[in-house]
């Protein structure tokens, strides 16, 4: 074989090779472009408000308070009837609790609330780590104390949920990135609720009071504030001290030490109350008419903690008003009609027994499809938008705790703790129906004064004040009521549909008058109260009222169907966290 | 141009006027006939010279002494001879020995016969039958062991190409792209078919290892038409077509139409007070009878689909200087009202010999496109598909001028979950889209011989697109209904990215060496480095809330004109930028010795920027052993029968590295619509995912074994190959505990197994100077199976056809991927299922029948849909009563395509079959169920179980109803949201064989062409999927368009229908 010679062609083409080589490990480092490290993100107090803010992100749109938290899950209960029908393997079924793991509505908010928990713990991890955070000027630690309080106090409400809705479940107090090992068991809730009561003990003093928060130089707006971290304490502490279904035992029971956390909820309400940060606002419906359903935040603080939506798209605006609202998704069950006194003025803001069509115009329901009225398409104002049908984000914020809720817990709690009410909780609790009353405060009648009957007068005041608000199934579950106050209801119902006492007085048919576009409401010609008259009024239009058909149509039959006692009170783990995970349990008999 | 070529034809007869000659005859060596139409050349003459009918030639020659003389002529070997003139000459012409053929391998070509790898080929001569605009689809059937799949009937429909399968679970499978030595994406939508000289698919991987990871799914090599010495030749090939919906679904007419409407109005009193409004009392109904049936198929598929495509070429050049210049338009109408298809492509090749050392080539291609129209589906939400207009809509005018109107009532009573139904030709008009694209594209190579066996070839490859997509939903849309306040909304996106790549090979080879040794063996060795890089751009802006009424145009160029309500704002723009690059040093071997034993070596070291440091480097060897059996001595005395015998095996090593940049590293991205503080979207910083450190190269381990063989002179050849790529530490989006805050992270886990045979078969059945018969066909199949998904065993992924719906395929060890899951159908309950409550009318379930009101939504009654209880425990459920109801896999696929040619004239008919997948026909399950009302249905609902007799009154009694469905074959209309679960109804057989082109052709003698000046001049028809045989019931049985995973392959939904194209085409040469 002939020898090969290399010429110097050849020894170049070698050098470069080589130079090429040496160099190629530069060149194989790229720095990302549209992404940023932990490092620029937990730079500045701005970018992490920004990081803060994606944790709040998590409260929104529509898998958690845009509509499935707040207006599918917390359905069918004692005041109101999800959505109608049965057998989607969705919500309604959810509602009529036929629920099982594979049902299509759980995953994703389940997903959602544990994002929530991770952007939450991001934040805790990053925040006291920036040089800022303790060597920074007082106003830039300030701001950051406040953010490292807003994230501990949006992963109590993240995981607060997820338990309420799920029990026991795995619970990461870190970011994914620091845990060598994601496949995590079930925890036991009260551990759970014990972290988070230290938690926000914690963030309590990070945060400033509502009245604090321009002198950071920081507008007032839906960011969590010390009444919202306290207000929802005290409402985990008698989550902690109330009842939950069990595993092991399968059977409902209440946390241990009861008292204790009682004596939390308490201790927190009464600071919440002292504080003067937060006052109920002068009535009921200017609260919903006037600021929740016009965009506005209401000037008295009565809102304490909300969801801030908008933005129109699923990710960050709410359902709300399309899904609840004036469309027969969520309806008030007839009886809780009249659960109200005819001088609550409540009634008629959580109630709304008409329709509207395009045109603006309002067209009676009978009582069978009475609205859930909180939020409604003909109080909307700005934006203005034709009424279709069909817009379905309409940016309507959620209120998480209104101060009635916190002047209720307060007297909850004290009627616990004391054996009785004290003066104060009475007081708190006519505060509330007082304002119910606005203008006729001498019609709410007697508070009582033991410690049972208190007791009672809160379980049907707190069904009044926050019926529609994705609260009474939860307060239900956790005063061991669920059970008996769905069979309670089914009871109501027959008798009204037998018309029985009290029962026996009401009308068949209800006349209204035609009215205008942009009319306030209905313009009834007949009382709510007295049985129809003879002949219809003239110029009126009629529509059903007391029947046998509140309990034979319009999917009546299908209410709560479902329910089973120690099972239904809690939601089958999701499908595809079990297939996910090996270790997770699927409990309560699902 | 044109002219030119003209006059120098012309100047050249006229020099060689006076003066000697050469003549002769040329004839095929083996039979001794005449060859008409050969090709002669005076070698270092300009011009070229035909041998007449007779094979018979004269060319004139100026001066005496010798000649050499160029003979060529399709199918044979290329002759050169010397000549003096005077002399009658004969020329016995070879034919071309298929062994012979190049092959095109990484870095380097081959003959066939030499080849050690498993590779498919397609040649020009195929490619010229297709008169096709896409490539893509012109590849389907003709490769053993790539499969095509065309998601549906569109003019832009994604075509899917896979080579043995899919390695990767839920990465991408696409095999890589070489043009001319250049890495190009998606090369073949940016090809003319015209231009391409040939096709070769590398698939095992002792021929893709030299392109390390990117070559681990298959690597297509795409050589496109270059000069030719000599010759200069102006082409064109242009052909018009038409096309037409090749099959429509049976509706029901007007009178079945409102029958069952009737029918499904009876069950409340609401229910019937509608209908009752809308179309009268029962016998208002028989009006409907024989009125006109508005099947809006009809008008909604119903354009001719008129396609010109025109391509142009100049080919030509010296022994120095060769260059091709083809441009190509192509203007195409398609079925579908609205939508067009139009594309200008630009193919340049140039190459230099500089001096006998260095020779540079230089190619550029520019590619325009711009599609218009909606098309039918898209992998939105359900309100966002369109075949349910054509198929749903009312069947019939309710008033005169109803076809060009909007029914705004029939909107809100169908509106439930945005099923509802419109004016189909409506919502074409409200849902504008325009898609331009635009692909630039230069790349060559420079190479320097230092000595004789040494060269170096350094090759670059620079691709730049840019797209740009308009999308404007007006009114009517799902969009501008929900997110936009019944304003039109705009969506603006752009996108470019540029890939640049450079390799730089070292080329040894001992061919010029004298000696025993060198004789006997020949070397080839190379070693190489290359680099790649790829940068992207994308944004996209949306504008809501324009005024009513806004023209799209009008709203694209002034996108200020949206503005939103008081209280509302735009969503925030979004754009990002991607950057990879991939650095690579690689080596082959090529050893023959004596030509009976082959050996194949190649090494190769990638570096991926997607990894960590420390994890970028992957190292991927291979090796071949081939033994031509043939060229041993003791085979020799077979050989007139036997002409080739070789057994190839070869084992390899490939990688893959196809996940996104940067997830070794914990980062954070900025979105703008973040969270709505007093109403203002705030931008905010969301982890991009859950990093994941030890990222590293995924392993494709690959086995082949492979027989060629070939009898009679080659007449008759057979390719068979088995193999088995088994791939390990796969980069998999793994499902991880949501409980981490992140569904998925991708991580190297599981293995997957692909294990196949193919089969090809050529035969020259007859060759005669008048008739010719050749046929080719190749079949392939393969089983792919999931050997491990790390710690899981399974999960369900949802095909997201339909939101809300509940995952319908299934992914687990021990499995294909693509394994649809759902309940199994039972037919439905009859009244002996029941016992009658004859007071109350009442139907109940006997005790032991299995009740699916838990699916259903309602309680059985007769005629409802059942479904299996499969863990018997009487009741049918989500959780316990779903199984495999059917595998997307095909069992096998191929093709057959035979070409004859008699005289003048050719003729080709290509089928393509697939045999033994299922297909998920989501279109049955919702064009027969009840859940939306006032929706027509498919025709087979007319077999249904009725409720209502003759007279217009539901029949509840037990023998009345029983005699009125003695013939049911359908049951009752499912109405709830269970209308939609997947269910083994709606799997199908998806077998099929198409008659996918037929080409009948007519080339013009030559001395009549050269008459109207033209050296070449070929009539065609042709006709391309004129029929399918298949049992599958929905529009085509290849149908794949829910491409949101590659894990849910197979499901039809509101496809493209299809179309037949007939086309008339012609080829010139002058």
């Amino acid at each position: 074989m002939k020898k090969i010679k290399f010429n110097s062609g050849v020894g170049g083409v070698v050098a470069l090779a080589v130079s090429l080589m040496l160099s190629c490990s530069e060149y194989l480092e790229l720095t990302p472009k549209s992404s940023f490290g932990p490092e620029t993100i937990f730079g500045t107090t701005e970018n992490a408000r920004k990081a803060v803010l994606a944790a709040y992100q998590m409260l929104g749109g529509d898998q958690t308070y845009g509509s499935r938290i707040n207006l599918y899950y917390p359905y069918d209960e004692d005041n109101m009837m999800g959505n109608k029908g049965t057998g989607d393997n969705g919500r309604k079924d959810i509602n009529r609790y036929n629920v099982t793991a594979a049902n299509t509505q759980l995953n994703a908010p389940f997903e959602r609330l544990y994002g929530g928990v991770e952007r939450a713990n991001i934040c805790i991890k990053y925040i006291p780590e920036m040089s800022v955070y303790t060597s920074g000027s007082e106003l830039e630690k300030k701001k950051l104390r406040r953010l490292h309080g807003e994230a501990l106090t949006l992963r109590a409400q993240f995981v607060f949920d997820l338990i309420k809705l799920w029990g026991d479940l795995p619970i990461q107090w870190l970011p994914s990135a620091e845990l060598t090992d994601l496949f995590l068991p079930k925890m036991d809730r009260d551990s759970i609720y014990d972290k988070l009561l230290e938690d926000l003990a914690v963030a309590k003093d990070l945060v400033p009071w509502r009245s604090e928060v321009t002198a950071l130089g920081e507008a007032m707006d839906e960011r969590i504030t010390k009444g919202a971290v306290k207000a929802l304490r005290a409402r985990i502490a008698l989550f902690r001290g109330g009842y939950s279904l069990r595993r092991g035992s399968n059977q409902m029971e209440r946390g241990s030490n009861h008292l204790h956390y009682y004596q939390i909820a308490a201790d927190e309400c009464r600071e919440v109350i002292a504080s003067n940060e937060h006052a109920l606002a002068p009535t009921f419906l200017a609260l919903f008419k006037d600021h929740l359903n016009a965009h506005l935040l209401d000037p008295w603080g009565e809102v304490i903690f909300d969801v801030a939506q908008g933005g129109g798209g699923p990710g960050t605006d709410s359902k709300i008003g399309y899904f609840s609202g004036l469309r027969d998704q969520i309806r008030a069950l007839p009886t809780f009609f009249y659960d109200f006194h005819p001088a609550d003025t409540r009634r008629d803001v959580t109630i709304a027994p008409y329709t509207m069509d395009a045109d603006g115009v309002l067209t009676a329901t009978e009582i069978t499809k009475l609205n859930h009225g909180k939020w409604r398409l003909d109080w909307f104002v700005n934006p203005s938008f034709p009424y279709t049908a069909n817009i379905q984000y309409m940016g309507i914020n959620w209120p998480l705790i209104r101060y009635s809720d916190v002047l209720l817990m307060f007297a909850e709690a004290e009627n616990e703790v004391n054996n009785g009410p004290t003066a104060a909780a009475i007081s708190a609790f006519e505060q509330v129906r007082k304002r119910g009353f606005a203008g006729n405060e001498h019609l709410i009648g007697t508070t009582p004064t033991t410690k049972e009957a208190f007791f009672e007068a809160i379980v049907d005041e707190r069904a009044l004040e926050l019926a529609g608000e994705a609260i009474r199934k939860y307060d239900l579950i956790r005063w061991n009521l669920l059970a008996a106050k769905l069979a309670e209801a089914k009871a109501e119902m027959a008798k009204m549909a037998a018309q029985e006492a009290p029962y026996d007085v009401l009308p068949t048919n209800m006349y209204y008058y035609p009215s205008a576009a942009g009319g306030n409401g209905i313009n009834w010609a007949t009382s709510f109260y007295e049985p129809r008259p003879s002949s219809a009024p003239e110029g009126t239009s009629s529509v059903r009222w007391v029947s046998e058909r509140i309990l034979t149509h319009h999917d009546w039959p299908n209410y709560a169907e479902g329910f089973k006692e120690n099972h239904s009170e809690l939601l089958p783990i999701p499908q595809n966290a079990l297939n996910a995970n090996p270790k997770l349990t699927q409990d309560y008999g699902y | 141009m044109l002219l030119f070529a003209f006059v120098l034809c012309a100047v050249t007869q006229v020099m060689f006027a006076q003066g000697n000659r050469l003549r002769g005859t040329v004839k095929d060596q083996a039979s001794g006939e005449a060859l008409q139409g050969a090709t002669l050349r005076v070698d270092g003459v300009s011009g070229d010279h035909q041998g007449d009918e007779n094979g018979a030639f004269s060319i004139p020659v100026s001066g005496s002494g010798t000649f050499t003389l160029v003979v060529s002529s399709v199918g044979y070997e290329t002759q050169r001879m010397t000549v003096r003139p005077g002399t009658s000459i004969t020329v016995l012409l070879v034919q071309e020995n298929v062994m012979d053929e190049v092959v095109v391998i990484g870095y380097g070509t081959t003959r066939r016969r030499d080849l050690t790898a498993s590779v498919s080929s397609v040649g020009a001569k195929d490619l010229k039958d297709i008169p096709i605009n896409s490539a893509e689809q012109a590849l389907a059937g003709r490769l053993a062991g790539v499969q095509v799949t065309t998601a549906e009937g569109s003019p832009d429909a994604n075509v899917k190409i896979r080579v043995r399968g899919g390695i990767s679970i839920t990465g991408d499978n696409s095999p890589l792209y070489v043009v001319d030595g250049v890495i190009v994406a998606n090369a073949l939508s940016m090809l003319s078919p015209q231009d391409i000289e040939s096709i070769d698919v590398l698939k095992d991987a002792s021929s893709t290892a030299i392109y390390g990871a990117r070559g681990a799914n298959g690597v297509v090599i795409i050589t496109t038409k270059s000069g030719k010495p000599g010759v200069t030749a102006i082409n064109y090939n242009g052909f018009l077509s038409m096309q037409r919906i090749q099959k429509k679904l049976d509706v029901m007419d007007p009178y079945e139409f409102v029958t069952y409407q009737y029918e499904r109005s009876r069950n409340s009193t609401t229910n019937e007070q509608t209908f009752y409004d809308r179309f009268g009392a029962f016998e208002d109904l028989a009006q409907y009878q024989g009125a006109p049936f508005v099947d809006w198929q009809d008008h909604v598929f119903g354009d001719d689909g008129l396609t010109q495509t025109h391509n142009a070429s100049v080919v030509g050049g010296s022994e120095k200087t060769q260059y091709n210049l083809s441009l190509t338009s192509n203007a195409s109408d398609a079925i579908m009202v609205g939508s067009a298809y139009d594309r200008k492509l630009m193919n340049f090749r140039l190459s230099q010999k500089v001096s006998d050392r260095f020779k540079l080539s230089f190619d550029a291609r520019y590619n325009s496109t711009t599609l218009t129209g909606r098309g039918t589906s898209t992998s939105g939400t359900s309100g966002h598909n369109f075949l349910r207009q054509a198929i749903r809509y009312t069947p019939f005018l309710s008033s005169a001028t109803e076809f060009y109107e909007v029914n705004d009532e029939l909107i809100e009573e169908t509106n439930a979950n945005q099923l509802y139904l419109v004016n189909p030709l409506k919502m074409i008009e409200s849902q504008y889209r325009k898609n331009y694209g635009r692909r630039f594209n230069i790349g060559g190579f420079a190479e320097f011989a230092f000595t004789k066996y040494l060269n170096i070839r350094s090759t670059f490859g620079y691709n730049y697109n840019s797209s740009l997509s308009n999308q404007y939903d007006d009114y009517l849309t799902t969009n501008s209904r929900q997110n936009g306040g019944g304003l039109p909304i705009a969506i603006v996106g752009t996108g470019s990215n540029y890939t640049w790549n450079n390799s730089n090979v070292l080329n040894f080879s001992n061919a010029s060496f004298d000696g025993d040794f060198h004789e006997k063996n020949r070397i080839d060795f190379l070693v190489g480095q290359e680099i790649f890089e790829s940068r992207g751009k994308s944004m996209s802006v949306t504008q809501r809330y324009f005024p009513a009424g806004t023209a799209p145009e009008k709203a694209f160029a002034n996108l200020g004109l949206a503005s939103p309500p008081t209280g509302l704002t735009q969503p925030a723009p979004s754009s990002s930028e991607g950057l990879e690059n991939i650095s690579s040093f690689f080596s082959r071997l090529n050893w023959n010795h004596r030509d009976r034993y082959l050996l194949t070596l190649s090494v190769r070291a990638d570096g991926s920027s997607v990894f960590a440091p420390g994890k970028q480097w992957g190292y991927f060897p291979s090796g071949a052993l081939a033994w031509n059996l043939s060229e041993e001595a003791f085979m020799k005395n077979l050989s007139p029968v036997l002409s080739n015998f070789k057994v190839r095996v070869s084992y390899g090593a490939a990688g893959n590295n196809r996940i996104g940049a940067f997830q070794y590293l914990t980062q954070f991205v900025a979105i703008g619509d973040g969270y709505a503080l007093l109403e203002q979207l705030n931008s905010i910083y969301v982890p991009s995912g859950l990093a994941n450190a030890n990222l590293r190269w995924e392993a494709n381990l690959s086995k082949n074994a492979g027989v060629d063989i070939a009898f009679l002179n080659n007449r008759f050849r057979l390719t068979a190959d088995y193999y088995e790529n088994d791939s390990h530490d796969l980069l998999m989006v793994m499902r991880i505990p949501s409980t981490s805050g992140y569904s998925a992270q991708v991580q190297n886990v599981g293995a997957t197994s692909n294990k196949g045979w193919e089969l090809q078969l050529g035969a020259d059945i007859v060759r005669n100077k008048n008739f010719s018969w050749t046929a080719d066909f190749n079949i392939s199949a393969n089983r792919n199976t999931i050997k491990s998904m790390g710690g899981q065993e399974r999960f369900l992924q949802n095909s997201g056809y339909l939101s809300n719906t509940p995952d319908d395929f299934l992914v687990e060890v021990g499995r294909p991927v693509g394994v649809m899951y759902g309940y199994v159908n039972d037919g439905f309950y009859t009244v002996s299922d029941f016992d009658y409550d004859a007071v109350n009318n009442v139907y109940t379930l006997k005790d032991g029948v299995v009740n699916n009101a838990g699916v259903l939504g309602y309680d059985p009654q007769p005629g409802v849909a059942k479904f299996k209880d499969l863990n018997s425990d009487g009741l049918v459920d989500l959780d316990n009563d779903r199984t495999v109801i059917g595998v997307a896999q095909p069992k096998f696929f191929g093709g057959l395509n035979q070409q004859f040619s008699y005289r003048n004239f050719d003729l080709s008919i290509f089928l393509n079959f697939q045999y033994g997948n299922d297909i998920l026909n989501y279109n049955k399950l919702e064009f027969t169920n009840g859940y939306t009302p006032y929706a027509n249905l498919l025709a087979t609902v007319n077999d249904r179980w009725r409720t209502i007799n003759d007279a217009g009154e539901v029949v509840t009694d037990p023998a009345e109803l029983t005699a009125l469905n003695a013939n049911a074959k359908f049951w009752r209309p499912i109405t709830s949201g269970a209308a939609f679960m997947s269910q083994s109804w709606a799997v199908e057989d998806g077998s099929f064989v198409r008659i996918n082109n037929v080409t009948l052709g007519y080339t013009l003698p030559q001395n009549t062409s050269r008459k109207i000046g033209m050296k070449t001049l070929r009539l065609y028809v042709t006709g391309n999927n004129l029929g399918t045989i298949t049992r599958y019931s929905g529009f085509d049985p290849e149908a794949d368009n829910r491409r949101n995973t590659t894990l849910t392959p197979g499901v039809d939904f509101s496809g493209y229908p299809r179309a037949s194209m007939y086309v008339f085409g012609i080829n010139v040469t002058f």
